[in-house]
C-alpha cells in the first residue's frame, strides 16, 4: 500500500472530466485505487460519479492510496492523477 | 383525406429555389412507458439493462466519431457517467425492490439530484445523463428515438419542427423541409437558410402530407405543391443589377473562423455581425488574453474587405458559458443576457475589448463593437465608454429592445452607429417567443408594427446623427433588404450564403425606387399584404 497526497488544481473542482479521466486509468492499470478528502475516509476510485460526489473543491487536497508495493508505478500513477487535477 | 395533386399548401418560404421531391413524414416519437414493476425475474432484467446501457454507449460513440476531436471528449465523460458502476449499483438495487429495468435506471439517475445540487457545473451533465436515462428506456421498450432519415434519394422532410439535435442529423437526401410550426427565426429555417435548403415553415396543412408523395417546395411562392414540378416554381424577382455597386453596403454575418474564410469569398463589404460568444461556449475555462486576442487575430485577419462589426458576449441562461455563473432563469430572453451580464461580470467583458484590440492592431483592421441587449441611454452610454477606453474602435449597440428604440435621440453625439437584431426585435416587440414553435406567424419579418418600428429607428438614428444597420435574419431577405434601404438604413447585414442575392437586389434598384417600395411595404396593414404588394412593387419596377 502506498499513499500519496495532491491538490485539486482544476478551477472547476474535481466534476466531471478530471473524474472520468481517473476513473479510466485507475480501470487500465488493473490497480485497486482509494481516493478522499484528506481527514475524511476514502472510496474506490472505480466510479467517475462516486468521485464528484466527494465534491473536492479547488485547492483542496486529496489523498490517494494504490495497492501496490512497486514504488514507481504508484509513483507513475499519482504523477498522472495530479496531473488530470491541474484542469 | 389526401391532398389531391395541385394542391397548394401555404406557409412561410425560406430560401431563393424551389426544388421537388418524396415525402418523408418524420413521426411523433411515441411517448415512453412510465415507471413500473418487473414480473419477478430481476436477473433478467438486470440483463435487459446492462444490454440497453450498452446500445447508448454504443450511439454514443457514434456521436463521438461524427462530432470530430473537439467535442469527442464530452462523449466520453458521457459515457463514462452512463457506464457508471455506482449507478449501475444503485439501479440494482431498485431492481431488486421490484421495479423493471428502465424504471429503475431512472430513478437511479434521479437520485443524482439529491446528491449533486446546487453544483452548477455538473447540473448539465445531469440533464445530458437523464436523457441517456430517456434512450435507454426507449431501447427496453423498442422505441427509436433517432430521425431515421434515408441517406440516398431526394426527399422533403415534414415535421412539427426541428430542434438543433434534429438538424444536425439532416443528410444530404435531405432536398427540402416543411415544418408545420416554428416561424422565420425558428432554428430549422436560420439552419436551412445557411445549408441553402429550400423550406417551408409555419405550414400548419402540411399534417396532410403523407410519406410518398412528391411535392414541390416553392419557398419564393410561400407555398407547397402537392405533385407539383419545376416548371410551377414561383420565380424569384430576377434583380437586374443597374450599377456596380448596391445603394448601401451589404456585409456578412459570421461566428467562426470557417465562417469567416467562407464571408471572404463573397461579395460582402465587410463583417456586419461578428457573434463571439462561439469563442466562448465551448471553453471549460476562461480563455487567457493571449488565447482570445489570436483567435480574434485569425478571424479578424480572414474576413471581407471593409469593416467588421464585432458584438460582445451575447450569452444569457439559456445559452450559458460554461466558465461564467449565470444561475437559472424562469424567462431567459427576458434575464440576466447580452450587455446586462456586465452586472457580475464586467471584467469578462473588459478582458474581451482588450482582447479584441491586441488583434485590431496585430491586424491593422477596421474594427466596430457592439453590445446587445441594451435597453436604456444610460446603458449605451456606459458601454461606449467602456469600449472606447479599451480601444479605437467605431462604438454602437444593437437595437433589440423597443426602449431603446424609442430613446435614440438620446444618444446623439454618443454612438457612431446601431444596428438592429431584428430576430429579438420581434420577439420583444411583439411579446412572442421565438422558442416556442406556436407563435411564427407572429415573427414573421414582414409584420406591419416591425416595420413601422423600423422606419422609426432608421429616422431617429439619421436625426441624431448615427449609422444605422440590420443585421437580423429578414436582412438576409433581397426584397426585405430594399424595403430596409428604403426605411432609411444606411447598410444591411445577411447570412453568408444571401450576400449575393441581397447584393444583386440592392443593385438593382435606385435609392429613391427602394423610398417607393417602403411606402407600400408602411402602408399595408397585414403581413400578407405587405410582403405581397411589395413584391408586386418590386416586380413591376424589374
Amino acid at each position: 500500500m502506498i499513499t500519496t497526497t495532491v491538490t485539486i488544481e482544476d478551477p472547476i473542482g474535481l466534476h466531471a472530466r478530471p473524474a472520468g479521466q481517473i476513473v479510466k486509468l485507475v480501470k487500465e492499470s488493473g490497480l485497486t485505487v482509494r481516493m478522499g478528502k484528506a481527514g475524511e475516509d476514502l472510496v474506490l476510485a472505480n466510479s467517475p460519479l462516486r468521485m464528484m460526489a466527494l465534491k473536492a473543491k479547488t485547492g483542496e487536497q486529496m489523498v490517494v492510496e494504490v495497492e501496490t508495493d512497486d514504488q514507481a508505478v504508484a509513483d507513475a500513477l499519482f504523477a498522472q492523477i495530479q496531473d488530470f487535477l491541474k484542469g | 383525406m389526401t391532398p389531391a395533386s395541385g394542391t397548394i399548401l401555404t406557409g412561410l418560404g425560406v430560401g431563393l429555389n424551389a426544388v421537388r421531391g418524396e415525402v418523408f413524414r418524420v413521426k411523433p416519437q411515441a411517448t415512453l412507458p412510465g415507471p413500473a414493476k418487473h414480473a419477478g425475474d430481476a436477473a433478467g432484467e438486470k440483463e435487459t439493462l446492462r444490454g440497453a446501457i450498452h446500445h447508448v454507449a454504443g450511439y454514443l460513440d457514434e456521436l463521438s466519431v461524427k462530432a470530430g476531436e473537439t467535442s469527442a471528449e464530452i462523449f466520453e465523460a458521457l459515457k463514462m457517467l452512463l457506464e457508471d458502476e455506482d449507478l449501475f449499483e444503485t439501479a440494482i438495487a431498485e431492481i431488486e425492490s421490484g421495479w423493471n429495468a428502465a424504471t429503475a435506471f431512472y430513478v437511479a439517475v434521479d437520485s443524482l439530484d439529491a446528491i449533486f445540487a446546487g453544483d452548477a457545473a455538473f447540473e448539465e451533465r445531469l440533464v445530458d445523463l437523464k436523457d441517456l436515462a430517456r434512450r435507454v428506456a426507449a431501447h427496453i421498450s423498442g422505441i427509436h428515438m433517432g430521425l431515421d432519415l434515408p441517406t440516398t434519394g431526394s426527399y422533403v422532410i415534414v415535421g412539427d419542427d426541428f430542434s438543433p439535435a434534429d438538424t444536425a442529423q439532416f443528410t444530404d437526401a435531405v432536398v427540402g423541409v416543411v415544418t408545420i410550426k416554428g416561424g422565420p427565426t425558428s432554428h430549422t429555417a436560420i439552419i436551412c437558410r445557411s445549408k441553402s435548403i429550400p423550406a417551408l415553415v409555419s405550414c400548419a396543412q402540411a399534417v396532410e402530407l403523407v410519406d410518398g408523395m412528391q411535392v414541390l417546395v416553392d419557398p419564393v411562392g410561400d407555398r407547397v405543391v402537392v405533385g407539383g414540378n419545376a416548371s410551377m416554381a414561383t420565380k424569384a424577382i430576377s434583380f437586374l443589377a443597374k450599377s456596380l455597386d448596391p445603394i448601401i453596403p451589404v456585409r456578412a454575418n459570421i461566428g467562426s473562423l470557417e465562417d469567416s474564410i467562407q464571408a471572404a469569398t463573397t461579395a460582402a463589404n465587410g463583417v456586419g455581425l461578428f457573434r463571439t460568444e462561439l469563442l466562448y461556449l465551448s471553453e471549460t475555462t476562461m480563455p487567457s488574453a493571449t488565447k482570445q486576442a489570436k483567435s480574434y487575430a485569425e478571424i479578424l485577419s480572414a474576413a471581407p474587405e471593409g469593416p467588421i462589426v464585432v458584438r460582445t458576449i451575447d450569452a444569457g441562461s439559456d445559452k450559458p458559458v460554461p466558465f461564467l455563473d449565470m444561475p437559472h432563469e424562469e424567462n431567459p430572453a427576458l434575464g440576466i443576457r447580452g450587455f446586462r451580464l456586465i452586472q457580475d461580470h464586467r471584467q469578462f467583458l473588459i478582458d474581451q475589448l482588450e482582447s479584441l484590440e491586441v488583434a485590431r492592431k496585430e491586424t491593422g483592421r477596421e474594427v466596430w463593437v457592439m453590445a446587445p441587449m441594451i435597453a436604456t441611454a444610460s446603458e449605451a452610454i456606459e458601454f461606449a465608454e467602456l469600449a472606447r477606453g479599451s480601444g479605437d474602435y467605431k462604438v454602437g449597440i444593437m437595437v433589440e429592445t423597443p426602449a431603446i428604440a424609442m430613446a435614440l435621440a438620446d444618444l446623439a453625439g454618443k454612438l457612431d452607429f446601431i444596428s438592429v437584431g431584428t430576430n429579438d426585435l420581434s420577439q420583444y416587440l411583439f411579446a412572442a417567443d421565438r422558442m416556442n414553435a406556436g407563435l411564427g406567424a407572429l415573427l414573421n419579418p414582414w409584420q406591419p408594427a416591425l416595420v413601422r418600428m423600423l422606419q422609426v429607428i432608421a429616422s431617429e438614428s439619421e436625426k441624431a446623427g448615427i449609422s444605422s444597420g440590420v443585421c437580423g435574419e429578414s436582412a438576409s431577405d433581397p426584397a426585405f433588404a430594399v424595403v430596409l434601404a428604403g426605411l432609411g438604413f444606411n447598410s444591411v447585414s445577411a447570412s453568408r450564403s444571401q450576400v449575393g442575392a441581397v447584393r444583386s437586389a440592392l443593385s438593382a434598384v435606385t435609392l429613391e425606387q427602394a423610398q417607393e417600395v417602403a411606402k407600400v411595404a408602411l402602408a399595408a396593414t397585414t403581413a400578407d399584404q405587405c410582403k405581397s404588394a411589395v413584391l408586386d412593387a418590386l416586380a413591376k419596377l424589374a
